[in-house]
């Protein structure tokens, strides 16, 4: 047994880590949005996960957006909102993103059948993820307290 | 090791491909409360546990991506289930596994997979683990795009469905995705009139679907199993405004009451969206458009899985108290629809301060149709629901969300009631109840918070008046304890207490707490499952990389 768990560990670990599949989803308007061009803006960024009906997500998604602009003088990036609300949310989740003013600053993305959600194996959210300039995963944190998003921005000027 | 694992991969990157994981754990251990009418080990228990006191229920799906190749598998196990999930086997189980290529303007995927067509009202697959829920498809799937302007899918296979299918697991132990003898066969295709004439800042697109659908039916059904749906789309957007409009033919279905009927549905959305405002309002008709999977034995709605989705449209509550009745529709014929408003006061405007201020109202309404002609029967309300909440940062330390719900139903659920020395279940009329919520949350460094909910019920209808308090205190970026416990001192009495605390570091987290949980409904995505009462101890393992 012990074996084979290090023979499957030697033939994982020649595998390089996750970067952003290919998946469609919407963008805000309701057009058809592939994940995979979110690495042509060519810096870094983060990624959230959130629901309409996940208090810690919004939690999170605001305190980003109350830092933003004091991080903004010192990093170039992005920040993408993925929403994980299904058809039946999907209407109010664009107007609470709007109504937040989170439009403004952020990519907002409506991951309607949870595609992407899977493919980033993604099991609950909140889940956020700093990925670089290249699009390859530099950080993942699951839930949210209040100050985690330190974090984020910690992550995010490693990737200069 | 778990933790070192990605850094030892990470550190060797080579072009053979990449993986990406999870893994969710949950077990519960359970112990006898009478007072919750709740005992693992007596013969009155409930049935899932088969008189035992420790459930699990587990997931890891695993990944690989190369160039536009992907593969992955989902590996399920449950020994045996937790309370009040749809299955009630032991089992370790390779539930999906595909093989997908995803090449610039087309995709071919073979083995199981999620699909939905337009808004689920005629098809959906999906997953939904709270629920217990997972009909993926098994067959194949093929899709093809025209520079944003044409869109094409056609994928066909064999659902999996829930607990009906005991024997589907028993013979086919080696893959043992739970399918039995219904087949699905779709076809969808949307075409882009604003992207073909190069409109700039407005959509306009129209969306089609044709769906097959094949199911082995009971004996005594009417209904000979060959049914065919479609359902035709339209979005529209300019400068913020956006309106969407769906008509679903859902064919034949047997109704207990009404014997074959025409299901049918329509949606229709209308919004409003710019800068610091947000309004949506959606309208919806559904007649006949029952979502389960027959399978061939059964109309028992809790034990199987369903094709289609047509949520409760209206508020999804997250409060303890504002959530103890929630909406369930009648697919079998309602109509009505919602509101909702988003405004931000912004910061150094009058009403917003300092900080700036989040409005949001929600009124929802719902009513039965005459279902013999599927006329509208105004006088027969199923639901009035409205809430209204206030967020208001007031320092940079201390944070206020203020919540008031109206519910009204005039639907019945199974209740809890005395009986002899313990509680029983009947059905209990649900009536109208105020709830107000007070949420305080104050940062006492830039690490430590405290959030504290107060909630209070009013209600003249079935358990009367409630009350519930909930301390969670959190030391950022890794640990939480909390303690709530919510009391129905205007029947019952009963207290549902509940304690634990997480530990999260990156892309892992585990919790662990201990409590009272009443009997209800488990509501995720708008779909709700009844649940028994338990009490017990549980804890759960997340990762993800």
């Amino acid at each position: 047994m012990r074996t084979v768990l290090i023979a499957i560990s030697l033939f994982i670990s020649t595998l390089a880590f996750a970067q952003v599949p290919s998946v469609k989803v919407e963008n805000s308007k309701g057009e058809s949005f592939d994940t995979k061009t979110l690495v042509n803006a060519g810096k870094p960024m983060i990624v959230s996960f959130w629901s309409t009906s996940c208090k810690p997500c919004i939690r999170e998604l605001d305190a980003i957006y109350d830092a933003l602009p004091d991080w903004k003088e010192s990093a170039d990036f992005q920040v993408v909102a993925v929403s994980t609300d299904d058809s039946r949310l999907l209407a109010k989740a664009r107007s609470f993103a709007e109504g937040r003013g989170w439009g403004e600053d952020y990519l907002l993305l409506f991951d309607k059948n949870q595609d992407f959600m899977r493919a980033m194996n993604v099991s609950q959210v909140p889940h956020v993820f700093v990925l670089d300039a290249k699009g390859k995963i530099v950080y993942s944190h699951t839930s949210y307290l209040p100050g985690n998003e330190v974090e984020l921005f910690e992550a995010i000027k490693k990737c200069r | 090791m778990l933790l070192l694992f990605p850094m030892l991969i990470s550190a060797q990157e080579k072009d053979w491909g990449r993986v990406s994981a999870s893994l969710e754990s949950t077990h519960h251990i359970y112990v006898d409360d009478v007072k919750n009418n709740f005992s693992p080990t007596e013969d009155y228990s409930l049935r899932y546990l088969d008189g035992g006191i420790y459930a699990s229920n587990n997931y890891l799906k695993v990944d690989y991506y190369k160039g536009r190749l992907s593969a992955g598998m989902q590996l399920e196990g449950y020994f045996p289930t937790t309370v009040g999930y749809p299955l009630s086997e032991s089992m370790l189980t390779l539930s999906n596994l595909y093989v997908n290529w995803a090449d610039r303007d087309y995709s071919v995927t073979a083995g199981t997979f999620y699909e939905q067509l337009g808004s689920g009202l005629l098809f959906r697959s999906w997953e939904d683990r709270a629920l217990g829920l997972n009909n993926a498809i098994l067959g194949a799937r093929a899709t093809y795009g025209y520079k944003d302007i044409v869109s094409v899918r056609v994928f066909g296979g064999m659902p999996r469905v829930g607990k009906v299918t005991a024997d589907a697991y028993a013979s086919d132990k080696i893959f043992s995705l739970g399918l039995n003898k219904t087949i699905v066969a779709a076809a969808d295709a949307g075409f882009s009139l604003s992207e073909c004439l190069g409109w700039d800042g407005s959509i306009l697109s129209f969306e089609g679907s044709f769906l097959y659908r094949y199911e082995q039916m009971p004996e005594y059904h009417m209904l000979d199993g060959n049914n065919i749906g479609w359902s035709a789309r339209v979005n529209f957007d300019k400068d913020g405004f956006y309106v969407k409009g769906e008509y679903v033919g859902a064919g034949k279905k047997q109704s207990l009451d009404f014997g074959v009927m025409d299901g049918n549905a329509q949606i229709v959305e209308l919004g409003y969206n710019s800068r610091g405002l947000g309004v949506s309002v959606t309208g919806r008709r559904l007649y006949f458009m029952q979502q389960r999977v027959l399978d061939g034995t059964n109309f028992l709605p809790t034990d199987v899985n369903m094709l289609s989705y047509a949520p409760a449209l209206c508020s999804q509550h997250t409060y303890m108290l504002a959530n103890i009745t929630p909406y369930t529709p009648d697919t079998e014929g309602e109509v009505g629809g919602q509101i909702d408003a988003f405004y931000n006061f912004r910061r150094g405007t009058r009403i917003g301060g300092k900080r700036g201020m989040k409005v949001h109202a929600n009124l929802a309404a719902y009513f039965s149709l005459d279902k013999r002609g599927g006329g509208f029967e105004g006088s027969k309300s199923r639901l009035w629901d409205f809430c209204l909440d206030v967020e208001k940062q007031w320092t940079r330390k201390f944070k206020t969300t203020l919540l008031y719900s109206l519910q009204d139903q005039s639907g019945s659920m199974e209740g809890l009631v005395p009986v002899g020395d313990g509680w029983g279940t009947q059905k209990i009329h649900i009536g109208m109840s105020h709830t107000v919520v007070a949420d305080l949350l104050y940062k006492w460094t830039d690490t430590i918070s405290t959030r504290l909910e107060l909630q209070y019920l009013a209600t003249k209808d079935y358990q009367k008046d409630w009350m519930a308090a909930l301390l969670e205190v959190s030391f950022a970026p890794h640990w939480s304890v909390f303690a709530s416990d919510m009391y129905n001192h205007g029947s019952s009495r009963m207290h549902y207490y509940n304690a634990g605390l997480s530990y999260s570091y990156r892309w892992v987290r585990v919790a662990a707490g201990y409590g009272r949980y009443r009997a209800g409904y488990i509501c995720s995505g708008g779909v709700c499952r009844q649940i028994p009462a338990y009490t017990g101890a549980n804890i759960s393992l997340t990762a993800s990389f």
